[in-house]
């Protein structure tokens, strides 16, 4: 009797506890619940304490999809139809998964080549699905070849070490990513060749490179021009060569065909990400020493924990989602490479990563709904899901983008009241007023957001307009002034040359 | 002949150039208090120019802010120029005194300030693209000052032009002289003021325990 009644007193006891971490938890904000603090830059590059655009929901293991535990995973892939393409690298296979990414659609290990007989993967490192053709497009990192599949696993086309005299045939042949374009030309990354991507044509054959990046201006870079432009031929073999660092992560604007680059490489600052087009030529080139990820390299101990991007992702609505391996952070841009939002971390926790481990990220949905980031230490997949700021800021910036600015004004006046901190907004606003006419409050907010351009803009329009509201009292002012100037003159002229009088009875002096 | 009261003698100082201070020096014109408003002028013209311009000039972010580089660009300046040309120039048998030197560089300033004022009134009128206008008046006022200054020294010494010119080259180098020797004496001053602040903080410990 004595133990029932303690059992139901430590019973309460343990409901009121519980109650109580309820009651504040709900009095915390949203952001709390992240194992990181969410933060992003204002406009002298300090970094500031944000609201979260994204937060982590779950992560996703083998075994939690149904099947043994991921092995190194390397890539992630969505199609157009929302399935997931998860490349299980140490396991040698490759998983389609369904678009609420809980369960095993159909896995890849074994295919069926034209002549019949079975191939299996080995160690495979990228995948790609055309959204033109449903094809697959596989980069077999150790076959030493790119396979080119239908959904059901019978091969098409398998690409193998180009003959050409272009290809220098002392390389190898080791496909780490790969995609196609709308033209069905296929895009080869190679870990060893900085001239750029191997280009195929839609029937296999090698046309070339693309997309490498440029040199890095540096003082031994032009050093170097220098040397080379006096030296001989023979004195010129034995010069070191400026090249140039290789991109090792792509994706396609499935929509524009522009071709997004990332490049990881830490020696350097030129060409992180470039957004190229079918003919080679970077549209990011006057932006090419953009930082992208973090604008400050940390110094600890002796080690830079700089900014590494080890994958990139165009989003159904532009977005360029930068996946930076070193913090475990993903870097949202949006298609003018304006910075969104910064989420993720090294840690434990769900929305943290083993540090230098994160090999891919993908997005999904119209306006970038969720973002998955693929941990290869951890061998899981962790979602993130927008929350109700980051719906807000996509759609204002997505109106904002698309020259819409009268309509992005509700939408950004909501951003700013849930973050005072968020610049973009304030341009925004600026922009609106601008298009509205209201200039005086456009200049407000572009000085608020600090934009001078912006204000100067505002100004000129506020000022004729003033002047054309005020024309007739400054004409009659300026008229005034004159006259009474031209009067005054008279009297003090008369004043002085008047005849001079002997006071009368009735005068002062 | 020229009876002039004090404000007077600015303005005719201001619009002859090349015998203003001729006639100031001559009659014995000018004083130290106008010395004093024009220092104190130009360092409010300094922190207009870059704080109370229009915001399509200069915007500069507000969590920045410091009162000594603008004393440093007014009153240090001014007199590390006044110190060094009486040195200079007591050498090179002038006549000036240093406190005709003040008097007839501070008057030579007056332009300069000027410009400065209708700049910041110009910048919340004007838009970037007639960004001209502002660059005439800055042009106007530093040549005029120039002129006024190079005059104010020929006519403090009662020099000839070539001789003026060597003595501002040599000027400008006893600034930075005087200049690097203050900062050497101040780091100089703060290391024995360190120096002594711990010898007695020891034996306050010494004297306690």
């Amino acid at each position: 009797m004595k133990t029932h009644l303690r059992r139901r007193l430590m019973q309460s006891a343990a409901a009121a506890v519980t109650l109580l971490y309820a009651a504040s938890a709900l009095a915390l904000p949203a952001s709390a619940d992240e194992p990181y603090d969410v933060y992003n830059y204002n406009r002298l590059g300090e970094a500031v304490p944000s609201q979260a655009g994204y937060l982590a929901e779950r992560s996703v293991s083998g075994i939690d999809l149904g099947t043994t535990a991921l092995n190194a995973p390397s890539d992630l892939f969505k199609d157009q139809d929302d399935f997931f393409y998860l490349v299980d690298s140490g396991n040698n296979r490759i998983l389609k998964i369904d678009s609420e990414f809980s369960e095993i659609v159909q896995v890849y290990s074994e295919f069926t080549m034209p002549d019949g007989s079975k191939t299996k993967l080995k160690n495979p490192k990228g995948v790609y699905v055309s959204p033109d053709t449903g094809l697959m497009y596989i980069a077999d990192n150790e076959n030493a070849r790119a396979l080119v599949c239908e959904a059901d696993g019978k091969v098409v086309m398998e690409i193998t070490k180009p003959e050409s005299t272009v290809y220098d045939q002392g390389l190898t042949f080791l496909p780490q990513k790969i995609l196609c374009d709308n033209a069905g030309n296929i895009y080869i990354v190679l870990n060893n060749t900085t001239r750029g991507s191997a280009m195929f044509n839609a029937d296999g054959s090698f046309i070339g490179y693309f997309g490498a990046n440029s040199v890095a201006q540096t003082a031994t870079v032009i050093a170097n021009h220098f040397w080379n432009a006096i030296a001989s031929e023979e004195e010129k073999r034995y010069r070191a060569r400026s090249t140039p660092t290789a991109f090792d992560n792509f994706d396609i604007d499935t929509e524009t065909g522009f071709i997004f680059t990332s490049t990881s490489a830490g020696s350097t600052d030129t060409d992180i990400v470039k957004k190229v087009n079918p003919e080679g030529y970077n549209l990011f080139s006057y932006m090419s020493n953009y930082i992208w990820g973090d604008l400050f390299t940390t110094w600890y101990s002796g080690t830079s924990y700089k900014t590494r991007i080890v994958d990139i992702d165009i989003g159904d609505d532009g977005s360029i989602n930068c996946l930076d391996a070193t913090t475990g952070r993903v870097f949202q841009y949006d298609e003018e490479a304006d910075l969104l939002f910064i989420m993720g971390a090294t840690g434990d926790q769900v929305g943290a990563f083993t540090a230098g481990n994160v090999t891919a990220v993908e997005t999904k949905g119209k306006g970038c709904e969720n973002i998955y980031v693929l941990d290869a230490g951890k061998g899981t997949v962790t979602v993130f899901t927008q929350t109700v700021f980051g719906e807000i800021v996509h759609d204002a910036t997505e109106k904002y983008n698309g020259g819409y600015y009268e309509e992005a004004l509700g939408p950004w006046m909501e951003v700013l009241k849930r973050d005072g901190n968020y610049r973009r907004a304030y341009l925004g606003v600026s922009s609106a007023y601008y298009n509205m006419g209201r200039y005086k409050e456009s200049m407000e907010y572009a000085k608020k957001a600090d934009a001078s351009n912006r204000y100067n803009r505002a100004f000129e329009r506020y000022r004729s307009e003033w002047l054309r509201e005020h024309l007739t009292v400054i004409l009659l002012i300026i008229v005034l002034l004159i006259a009474g100037g031209w009067g005054l003159k008279r009297y003090l002229r008369w004043l002085k040359t008047r005849p001079k009088r002997k006071p009368g009875f009735w005068d002062w002096g | 002949m020229m009876d002039y009261t004090q404000p007077q003698w600015v303005k005719h100082v201001l619009f002859h150039p090349f015998e203003g201070f001729e006639d100031l020096r001559w009659k014995k014109g000018g004083t130290l208090k106008y010395t004093a408003v024009i220092l104190v002028a130009l360092f409010f013209a300094l922190i207009a120019l870059d704080r109370w311009c229009g915001f399509q000039f200069r915007p500069l972010p507000d969590t920045l802010f410091s009162v000594v580089p603008y004393i440093m660009q007014s009153v240090v300046y001014f007199g590390a120029w006044v110190l060094g040309n009486w040195a200079i120039c007591t050498l090179l048998d002038g006549e000036g005194t240093m406190k005709n030197i003040a008097i007839y560089s501070s008057y030579a300033l007056i332009p300069y300030v000027i410009q400065a004022f209708l700049e910041v009134i110009l910048s919340h009128v004007l838009v970037r693209a007639e960004i001209v206008f502002f660059d005439l008046v800055y042009y106007i006022g530093i040549i005029w000052t120039a002129l006024l200054l190079f005059n104010a020294i020929k006519a403090v010494h009662q020099y000839t032009f070539t001789k003026t010119v060597v003595a501002i080259v040599l000027t400008l180098f006893a600034m930075l002289v005087i200049l690097f020797l203050a900062v050497l004496f101040l780091s100089l001053f703060q290391k024995v003021y360190v120096f002594f602040y711990s010898l007695y903080t020891e034996i306050l410990y010494r004297v306690r325990v």
